[in-house]
């Protein structure tokens, strides 16, 4: 197989690469700061549940829960396996990536010091403002070099979609490799992963960048 | 700052979108004539592999399609995680196992329509030109891999479980291509595969000899969901038809490592 119909058929996939990435960032980011805030809830009930849930999804590989989540529905409750799989695939993903944001997040919030409640709420703010315009800012700050590494390592995650063969770039890799006993498609699939996160690297970086308006 | 939020938040949203498209447009198609979704594993040629020009092809897509084009229904690939096939069968996510696959009692006692058996297959052992290795007997202490999920891994821990505790290990590779790559780098000393496999990989590689001694003889067919018998019987008549008009020979002729074993042909 000449080397351009390889890289032409993995980029034909890579469109999917991307949207499991994009989707999956787009979803597990709020829903993270949501488990955050649940898991630091002051009531031990819902911070124990929520515990129990991260430990689970932290405790268990991504690729088991793919399978769960993709044929679950379908042997508890007889539902068909919907034929377009990115639908299964964002959600296992969106869930398992808030899991980790979400004890990130609480690592950013519970730096804070306590002194900056105190001295919000004495200057009036409500508890959604202090928490919203003055420790948000302050966290997402400090938790930047966290979350960049985390979504490096989503980025090479993506291929775990094969399991439940999702047409993603590894995949067909994969497959071209198998059908050509060749290893080309590997090097050209680690090529595509280098450059993905070569350019999450930089907009990553020049995020942080304008985030330090204090230095 | 404000601004500058807004604009972000556009562009993030304007990707999003893209992705949506692009992930929802291949569920837009129109389906008026049956459509006919044939599972294969895309990594198992000669039987369905990933051409030169970038296509599924191989002999059993080749022959599903024609029979497909011979009933009228559009015709559909979907390549399968081999060791979850059935489960994806079950699913609905394809009409049909057609892949090179080894019919299993287990299979029929579960409740799936099996074909009629297309193909007579063997285990074959692979090993490397002067290995010393001539028979099964002289792997005893050696170290052999075996491709997960493939009937000859089934065998060696049920019939030909005796031959594999002679071995000093047994390696269970993902894939066909890591165990020749493991054989070919001297990590395992032999390799145990479906005879056609270890064909086609001789006839483009030097350096590597097959013994054949007729191991777990086996027979290749179609799996259908439990209630589909009338698609299994509308696709077997196809399938003759392809036989009777000499279609089924012309594209056996294309793949002359399988041909001698073609059950329709020798009839």
């Amino acid at each position: 197989m000449p080397l351009t119909t390889m890289i032409l058929k993995m980029g034909e996939g890579l469109g999917n690469t991307c949207s499991i990435f994009i989707l999956t960032l787009l979803f597990s980011l709020p829903l993270g700061l949501l488990v955050a805030l649940l898991r630091m809830s002051k009531s031990k009930i819902i911070s124990g549940i929520t515990r129990f849930f991260i430990s689970i999804l932290r405790g268990t590989p991504l690729m088991l829960q793919l399978i769960a989540v993709t044929y679950g529905p379908y042997y508890l409750f007889g539902l068909t396996v919907s034929r377009n799989k990115l639908i299964p695939v964002v959600i296992a993903f969106a869930i398992n990536y808030a899991a980790y944001f979400a004890e990130i997040y609480r690592g950013g919030i519970e730096s804070i010091p306590q002194g900056q409640y105190e001295a919000a709420k004495v200057l009036g703010y409500s508890k959604f403002q202090t928490f919203f315009r003055i420790i948000l800012p302050q966290v997402i700050k400090r938790i930047m070099p966290s979350v960049t590494n985390e979504i490096v390592t989503l980025v090479k995650d993506t291929s775990l979609a094969f399991t439940v063969s999702f047409q993603e770039m590894f995949t067909i890799g994969k497959q071209i490799a198998n059908s050509q006993t060749s290893f080309m498609p590997f090097l050209v699939a680690g090529v595509f992963y280098y450059i993905m996160n070569a350019v999450v690297d930089f907009g990553m970086g020049k995020v942080e960048n304008k985030l330090d308006y204090y230095k | 700052m404000k601004k500058k939020v807004l604009v972000l938040f556009m562009a993030f949203a304007m990707i999003l979108t893209m992705g949506l498209f692009t992930g929802c447009g291949k569920t837009e198609t129109s389906d008026e004539a049956t459509t006919f979704t044939m599972g294969i594993d895309a990594e198992y040629p000669p039987f369905s592999y990933i051409g030169d020009d970038g296509e599924y092809t191989g002999f059993d897509v080749e022959i599903c399609k024609a029979a497909c084009e011979k009933l009228g229904w559009n015709f559909e690939v979907f390549g399968v995680n081999w060791d979850e096939k059935l489960v994806q069968l079950d699913a609905d996510e394809c009409d049909c196992v057609w892949s090179g696959m080894t019919i299993l009692d287990s299979m029929k006692e579960a409740g799936y329509v099996i074909s009629e058996p297309y193909y007579d297959n063997t285990q074959v052992i692979l090993v490397k030109d002067g290995s010393g290795i001539a028979s099964s007997a002289d792997l005893a202490g050696k170290t052999v891999a075996v491709q997960l999920g493939t009937s000859g891994e089934a065998l060696l821990q049920d019939d030909l479980a005796d031959l594999a505790g002679t071995f000093g290990e047994l390696v269970t590779c993902d894939s066909f291509l890591k165990c020749f790559t493991e054989l070919d780098s001297g990590a395992v000393d032999a390799v145990f595969v479906d005879a056609p496999v270890a064909d086609s990989y001789v006839a483009e590689n030097e350096g590597f000899k097959i013994i054949d001694e007729g191991l777990g003889a086996e027979q290749y067919g179609i799996a259908f969901r439990a209630d589909d018998q009338e698609m299994c019987d509308k696709i077997e008549a196809a399938v003759a038809e392809l036989v009777e008009d000499g279609t089924y020979a012309e594209i056996a002729a294309k793949y002359p490592d399988i041909e001698n074993n073609l059950l329709f042909l020798q009839k």
